[in-house]
């Protein structure tokens, strides 16, 4: 992780947490990571393990009961965590750092027309004219695939399908040019042929502009399509990181071999889906040992008593296990994942992407 | 959308005549009808020595106020085969056995036909203690509302007037200037001199074609038609330099565009001086705004104040939601909704009186601004709190809304996200209310201008309750009925304006 590569955002030693009815939750425990300029990054995880979290503090939008108590985030030579007042963020929010969220059918303002949302954005931040701002909108909505912009500038958010939100959604994020889009679940709302129209649609988009991306997901079909780099976070760690073919065919935590498993398109036909057995464990608590040990089936004594640290696999691949520490034994991922890329690759001659099935 | 409006009006208009109907059922029936008097107390005193006369009164002013149908001997008589037969009264002296003068009165067969068929119409025949007799039928409920309806509705053309005096009368309707020089549609023949005219006062614009009759006040504001009574200016005449319907000037209080025919019988040489035509009967100018005018005003102005006050307020209490702002907010809330208004009102005319304003209105009366203050503040703060609670709980909602975060995302300021997209949302209830509120506060002001004694429509009806002024009771049941449900509409109307979402339509929203 010490390479000197073109690092857009680096984030030191996180640690934020979450007062809740007087009680302390620790969502991000201790996570560094850097991401590389106009790479696509993946995080994934299950519900609950700090995905969200994690990106918000990136643009200061964390809850107001929640806290970063540890850590930096450097982004253009500024530790963002060092802001205190709401217009130092307005620099960095929507300007440079853009997000799209999960459901665009409530993303937008209701009683605001199409046009003024988008218009307004540019306007404020390029403190350009009414007029101008108003050609680059209808510009920008022809760019992301809403026929007849012109004219449905003027439309409401209620005359729009819930793909073509998405599409002004990210026509918004992007109006900024921003350095960065962070997708917060950009496809969960949609259907699956929408999903793979927007998710083109952003790759189409970053390359055009070259912004790096941050996809938040849990569906890890779209994650093989079109991330460069995938962290697989639990519990507010990132226990696994790496190129998106090393953690996918070489995967190296029981976590993340779990989720693997879990694809539903591996599933056979008349035997059940493989499903990570136990929960999460509570935030509320402090973690002693790997926080997956009480769920994995390849645990030793050891994942209960001390933290993992991070080890190198390659000089991209690292995970979080004490099964890579070399007193370890030898274990092999199961069964399921093994040739991962071949079953991938018979699934999607199909046609369509891995999210389809 | 223009469909739906058509039919909410409709069946608006509709429940205004029900609700209206059952006023009048109301009053008519079950409020006993001798109670109309009491308040006419000089009436009564005067005609307290000879009961013939008084029930001649009583029969008459009940049979204009709609009671009951009233037929006098003569009337009577009129269908008879004999009339002076049956107008033939014998009387026939005796000593009753207390040794006083009586007279036993006898009526000729005719008579006797004519009471014996009245008295099978349903009539009940009485008889006057110094003789004679009179038949009277009280209606029934549907009667009262039937006969009430009947000339409800008031219509001018150039046909309505009738005077044998004067049979060569034009008959027309004419565009003409009036006195002043400004443009007006005059007729010829019409009860009113002018159809439509403009002038200083509100609305500007003047209609005489067509008018709403409620029947006449009484017993308080005697002779007059009760939508007049409310409409009209009150206080104290004003003269001015005027120019008179003769072209020339000269010193007068009347409103030349109010005049109405009179009866070429009844004008006399004053009139026929100062009129070229039997348009002689005209109403004046009185300094003092009507009573609807006063309770506009004071409703407005408070409701406007009432907004000022409360929408900032709510808003900044959702801004700092759960600090010191929108506790403050909270105690005034409650105070205000848990205190009896009647308590508040006497309070704050205490707190007001210390500061020396008038306890009462006519103490300055119009002309001095601090006649209003305490009405109109008392006014506005009591319909702050449902405001302020409804704004505050409206943008706390709005603020946890998906938009609120992305538009925080999009870079915008907690300002700006407040003012142009919460604000918007949270706002679209409460401007469905408005409306309501208007009225709210003109119907609601009975408490007010009846402690203040502000001559107003609010006042008006219980001071109406009281002295059992049925017609008066019934066209301010109609007016605030009327107004109730058109606001209504016009509520739902605006909301379409501030929410493109919603639509009005007649279908059900089936499309």
């Amino acid at each position: 992780m010490e390479e000197k590569k073109n690092i857009i955002l680096s984030v030191k030693d996180l640690v934020v947490k979450f007062k809740v009815r007087d009680r302390v939750l620790t969502a991000i425990r201790n996570i560094s990571l850097d991401f590389e300029e106009g790479k696509v990054v993946a995080i994934v995880g299950e519900s609950g393990s700090g995905k969200s979290v994690f990106t918000k503090t990136f643009t200061g939008m964390l809850e107001t009961n929640g806290e970063v108590t540890q850590g930096e985030i450097w982004f253009e030579g500024e530790d963002l965590l060092k802001f205190k007042k709401d217009e130092e963020w307005m620099k960095i929010r929507g300007k440079k750092i853009a997000t799209v969220f999960q459901d665009p059918m409530t993303s937008l303002n209701p009683v605001r027309t199409i046009g003024y949302q988008i218009s307004e954005v540019i306007i404020k931040h390029q403190g350009k004219s009414k007029e101008e701002a108003k050609a680059e909108a209808i510009k920008l909505m022809e760019r992301v695939g809403i026929y007849d912009a012109a004219r449905r500038y003027d439309e409401y958010p209620f005359m729009y399908s819930g793909g073509m939100r998405q599409r002004i959604v990210i026509a918004i994020a992007l109006a900024c040019r921003p350095k960065i889009l962070i997708c917060d679940e950009p496809t969960t709302a949609l259907d699956v042929t929408i999903q793979a129209q927007i998710i083109h649609l952003i790759k189409e988009l970053s390359n055009e502009y070259g912004f790096t991306t941050i996809y938040i997901t849990h569906d890890l079909g779209v994650v093989a399509n079109v991330a460069d780099v995938v962290a697989v976070m639990y519990a507010g760690q990132i226990i696994e990181y790496g190129k998106v073919e090393e953690v996918f065919y070489e995967p190296r935590h029981p976590y993340t071999w779990g989720l693997l498993s879990s694809l539903p398109q591996l599933g056979e036909k008349g035997h059940e889906l493989y499903a990570i057995h136990g929960t999460p464990p509570s935030l509320f608590e402090e973690i002693k040992g790997d926080a997956f040990a009480p769920r994995s089936d390849y645990a030793m004594r050891i994942d209960f008593e001390e933290e993992p640290p991070i080890f190198k696999i390659t000089d991209t691949h690292y995970a979080k296990t004490w099964l890579l520490d070399p007193r370890a034994p030898k274990v092999e991922p199961p069964e399921t994942i093994r040739n991962l890329h071949e079953k991938m690759v018979a699934i999607t001659a199909k046609g369509g992407i891995y999210g389809e099935r | 959308m223009k469909k739906y409006v058509l039919g909410r009006v409709f069946r608006a208009i509709i429940a205004v005549f029900v609700v209206t109907s059952i006023a009048i059922l109301m009053v008519y029936t079950m409020i006993p009808r001798d109670n109309v008097f009491r308040e006419d107390t000089g009436q009564m005193s005067k005609l307290s020595g000879d009961p013939d006369a008084l029930s001649d009164f009583k029969n008459n002013k009940w049979e204009q106020l709609g009671y009951l149908d009233f037929v006098r001997q003569s009337e009577m008589c009129q269908s008879s085969s004999d009339y002076n037969a049956c107008m033939l009264i014998e009387e026939e002296p005796y000593v009753d056995e207390y040794g006083q003068d009586m007279v036993e009165y006898h009526y000729s067969d005719v008579a006797q036909e004519v009471i014996d068929k009245y008295t099978a119409d349903g009539y009940t025949v009485s008889y006057y203690v110094e003789g004679g007799f009179y038949a009277t039928r009280d209606f029934s409920g549907l009667e009262i509302i039937v006969n009430f309806y009947k000339n409800f509705i008031y219509i001018d053309h150039p046909w309505k007037v009738e005077d044998p005096d004067n049979p060569d009368m034009e008959r027309s309707i004419y565009f003409a200037t009036d006195y002043n020089g400004v443009p007006a549609l005059k007729c010829s023949g019409c009860e009113h001199n002018y159809l439509i005219y403009f002038d200083g006062s509100f609305p500007f614009i003047h209609q005489n074609i067509l008018n709403l009759n409620f029947g006449s006040s009484y017993p308080t504001y005697q002779n007059s038609s009760t939508l007049d009574v409310i409409n009209q200016n009150q206080g104290s005449l004003v003269s001015e330099e005027r120019t008179l319907p003769n072209g020339s000037t000269g010193k007068t209080s009347e409103n030349y565009h109010t005049c109405v025919y009179k009866q070429t019988s009844a004008l006399d040489s004053r009139d026929q001086n100062k009129f070229p035509d039997n348009y002689a009967n005209c109403k004046s100018y009185y300094k003092d705004p009507s009573m609807v005018s006063i309770s506009y005003l004071f409703g407005i102005i408070s409701l406007v104040l009432a907004y000022l006050i409360a929408i900032p307020a709510g808003v900044s209490m959702a801004r700092n939601k759960g600090k010191i702002q929108d506790k403050i907010g909270t105690v005034y809330i409650n105070v205000m909704i848990s205190l009896p208004s009647l308590a508040f009102i006497y309070f704050m005319k205490m707190l007001g009186f210390s500061f020396g304003l008038p306890d009462k209105f006519p103490i300055y009366s119009f002309g001095d601004i601090r006649s209003y203050i305490l009405p109109i503040v008392i006014l506005a703060l009591m319909s702050t709190a449902s405001v302020m609670i409804w704004i505050r709980r409206y943008m706390v909602d709005q603020s946890n809304a998906d938009y609120v975060k992305f538009a925080k995302a999009k870079g915008l300021s907690q300002k700006e996200i407040f003012r142009k997209h919460i604000l918007k949302n949270a706002i679209i209830p409460i401007v469905n209310g408005i409306p309501s509120s208007i009225i709210l506060c003109i119907s609601g002001s009975v408490i007010t201008e009846s402690v203040f004694a502000v001559p107003g429509m609010g006042k008006m009806l219980p001071d109406a309750i009281k002295s059992f002024n049925n017609n008066m009771v019934i066209t301010l049941t109609f007016i605030f009925t009327g107004l109730s449900i058109f606001s209504i509409l016009i509520g739902d109307l605006l909301m379409t304006v501030v929410d493109p979402r919603i639509q009005l339509t007649a279908k059900g929203g089936n499309d």
